[in-house]
């Protein structure tokens, strides 16, 4: 397992899709693309990802869509939504329905770094959280209960998080 | 955007040609609505007020015949009451002295003057005694003269002639009464004067508008008008023996006349009443004349008062176009506002593009990454950049012609000339290397229309390169037909492509909705068609159906 962040990115141009994919993967990104919605949503199940950069203007199913579905099947995905629809109320649902940040196209390749790199440590910090807090209900449940009852718990958290 | 001042003449550019005819076809319709009813109106009373004036012109014409006739044989029965009256004296000497023949002439006389003479007829129908200006009848028989016959033939006890020239030579009648006195048949006969008589019956008549006249059953003016004959003369009118009365219409002088007869009891006379060309109404007079006022008065009112609705019912159309014209342009001025974050993604993706197209060269030629750049790549990404750059270039452009109001240049255009104009021009290299033919299918004699010929060519080249688009490479047919349908021209652009599905057709002419790959289209050429063909005051309709082609129909009005 390598230690490079894994990322999926979202968008209908193609071309696009090419070149920042080459330009991320130079800067040490594992980057998988998906030129729409459903092809999204597929490859999401089957590998497990840390970011998605989503456009929210595609054809068939759009970006709101696609980012509602990844963040109900994979609680610690962070989103950014990468759009040239720069309205503000399209930015506010997004924030609304999870996603991390929003990133109005064209944009600076530094900011989108930045953008990155602070998502990859809100996901590392929740995925912290989530792992003390169940260490914590772990430990409450440990204190006087017997081994049996102990992984019956354990099996419960780790549903809890997926 | 600039700002641009907003004029209604730019909304309207055929204004005033179509406003006048929308004024003059309102006005011909509400004036054939009012008038009609009004004009119809008044030749219903014209013809029913001729046909109330045709029927008491008879009553009155045959009232004056009856009661002429009345006066007539009252008249002619005391001339022979006057005469009888000398006759059937007790104490008659047989014969008279020439004294006593001349006092009854005198008595006669004082009775009416139209008495011109009396003789007495000893049983040989000798007159033995005479007294009037012809003495020279004095002595002569009239043994075998008609009316003499006639008088003895029955046993009528008096007689009254017709108008006869007799030994005189002069037209008079004759009344005569016949006494048997010792079986032997003595006569007392007085002439009377036609004309005497003439005179005393038109004398009772106020009204002169008629020509009365006496006709005999032989058809023989007894008396006349002078205006339609002289005694003895062959009448112009004959009336029927029966009924006693009545009214016919007859031919006098060449004109119809409108006839009232009565025959008489005391001799076979006919008394004829006939219109005078003079009797007439005269066609503009009285109630006519009224009517006819009447009628002018109103049309003028209405005339002038549709004038003014006509007028008024325009301008209120007028301002209402403008209040919409405004409003559509106020309304696409909003939707162009609305449309400007969606402008904005349009162009803001091909700016990413090729700020990571750039990019790309960037981080490959930065040592840092120990990256090689080939030309090859090079050439690559600074094809996509220019891509890019034509994508935005194609948006703003298609936006332009979008947002500005279309400053209309209206010239007479042959439509198949700028449909060639596309086809050859435009499009020819375009055409030649694709697979796609062309079929023309024009219809003879369109006529020339005033239209915008700029403009229709960049309809006609947007629907077009969609046909070629939709064919997409394959070996395709578009074809184009033209017709002209009432007053309007059509054109048909119809291609064998791949068509369109029914939630395709319903957004086709919405700004932005493309149905091509994305980056392929701006998804403006078929909204800003429809926005010309618009203001051309034409219509623009598709037909498609998945598989089957889209077939797109432009109509124009053929002016």
């Amino acid at each position: 397992m390598s230690n490079k962040i894994k990322l999926l990115i979202v968008d209908d141009e193609v071309k696009f899709l090419e070149s920042i994919a080459q330009r991320l993967e130079m800067r040490d990104f594992d980057v998988t693309t998906a030129s729409n919605g459903p092809d999204a949503v597929e490859i999401a199940k089957e590998e497990k990802f840390d970011l998605a950069l989503l456009d929210l203007k595609m054809p068939g199913m759009d970006g709101q869509q696609v980012l509602e579905i990844l963040k109900r099947e994979h609680k610690f995905l962070e989103v950014i939504i990468l759009t040239g629809h720069g309205s503000v109320d399209s930015a506010v649902e997004c924030t609304k329905l999870g996603a991390f940040s929003y990133l109005p196209k064209p944009y600076e390749l530094d900011k989108l770094l930045e953008v990155l790199r602070q998502a990859y440590e809100a996901r590392l910090n929740k995925k912290f959280e989530a792992d003390s807090d169940r260490m914590e209900k772990l430990t409450k449940v440990a204190q006087g209960s017997s081994p049996l009852g102990i992984l019956r718990a354990m099996r419960e958290l780790d549903d809890d998080q997926k | 955007m600039t700002k641009r001042t907003v004029s209604f003449a730019d909304f309207l550019p055929f204004d005033h040609a179509h406003y006048s005819e929308l004024r003059r076809k309102t006005t011909i319709r509400l004036l054939i609505l009012y008038l009609g009813p009004v004009l119809l109106l008044a030749v219903f009373f014209f013809i029913q007020y001729d046909a109330i004036l045709g029927e008491s012109k008879r009553l009155h014409l045959q009232a004056i015949a009856e009661s002429q006739a009345n006066t007539l044989d009252l008249f002619l029965s005391e001339r022979v009451v006057n005469l009888s009256n000398l006759l059937n004296d007790p104490s008659y000497p047989i014969p008279p002295s020439s004294e006593q023949i001349e006092a009854h002439l005198r008595r006669l006389k004082r009775s009416s003057d139209a008495f011109v003479d009396v003789g007495f007829f000893n049983e040989d129908g000798v007159q033995v005694a005479y007294a009037g200006p012809f003495p020279s009848l004095e002595l002569r028989s009239y043994l075998h003269e008609p009316w003499y016959e006639r008088l003895h033939d029955g046993d009528q006890r008096y007689i009254i002639t017709d108008i006869y020239l007799g030994f005189r030579q002069r037209p008079h009648f004759t009344i005569a009464t016949s006494r048997m006195i010792d079986e032997k048949p003595y006569v007392l006969r007085a002439t009377l004067e036609p004309q005497k008589i003439y005179d005393y019956i038109s004398s009772l008549r106020e009204d002169r508008e008629v020509y009365t006249s006496i006709v005999s059953p032989e058809g023989l003016y007894q008396l006349s008008a002078p205006a339609i004959g002289s005694p003895l003369d062959s009448a112009l009118y004959v009336p029927p023996a029966v009924p006693p009365t009545g009214v016919e219409v007859a031919e006098l002088h060449s004109r119809s006349a409108i006839s009232a007869y009565a025959w008489l009891n005391t001799v076979e006379w006919a008394l004829v009443v006939q219109e005078s060309p003079q009797s007439g109404i005269p066609l503009l007079s009285g109630f006519r004349l009224i009517m006819l006022i009447i009628t002018i008065v109103m049309s003028l009112i209405g005339a002038v008062i549709i004038f003014f609705r006509a007028k008024h019912t325009t301008e209120v159309q007028m301002e209402s176009d403008r209040n919409r014209a405004q409003l559509t342009h106020a309304a696409k001025l909003a939707s162009v506002g609305e449309l400007a974050a969606g402008i904005a993604h349009e162009i803001n993706n091909p700016l990413a593009s090729i700020s990571e197209e750039a990019g790309l060269i960037q981080d490959k030629s930065n040592p840092d990454f120990g990256r090689e750049l080939s030309h090859d790549e090079l050439r690559g990404h600074l094809d996509s950049i220019q891509q890019s750059v034509y994508r935005c270039r194609d948006i703003t452009h298609k936006l332009l012609g979008f947002v500005r109001k279309h400053e209309v240049n209206l010239r007479r255009h042959d439509v198949h000339k700028l449909l060639d104009g596309v086809v050859d021009g435009l499009l020819g290299n375009e055409l030649t290397v694709s697979n796609t033919k062309v079929v023309r299918d024009y219809a003879k004699n369109l006529p020339e229309i005033t239209t915008d010929g700029n403009q229709l060519q960049q309809v006609f080249l947007n629907i077009i390169k969609n046909a070629m688009d939709a064919i997409g490479g394959q070996a395709g047919t578009i074809t184009i037909q033209t017709e002209k349908v009432g007053n309007q021209i059509r054109i048909n652009i119809t291609d064998t492509g791949k068509g369109m599905s029914q939630p395709q057709l319903a957004n086709i002419f919405l700004p932005f909705y493309t149905t091509k790959e994305p980056g392929k289209g701006t998804g403006l050429g078929l909204s800003v068609s429809y926005g010309i063909i618009e203001s051309l005051r034409g219509q623009i309709t598709v037909k498609s159906a998945p598989g089957e082609g889209s077939s797109f129909t432009i109509s124009l009005p053929a002016k």
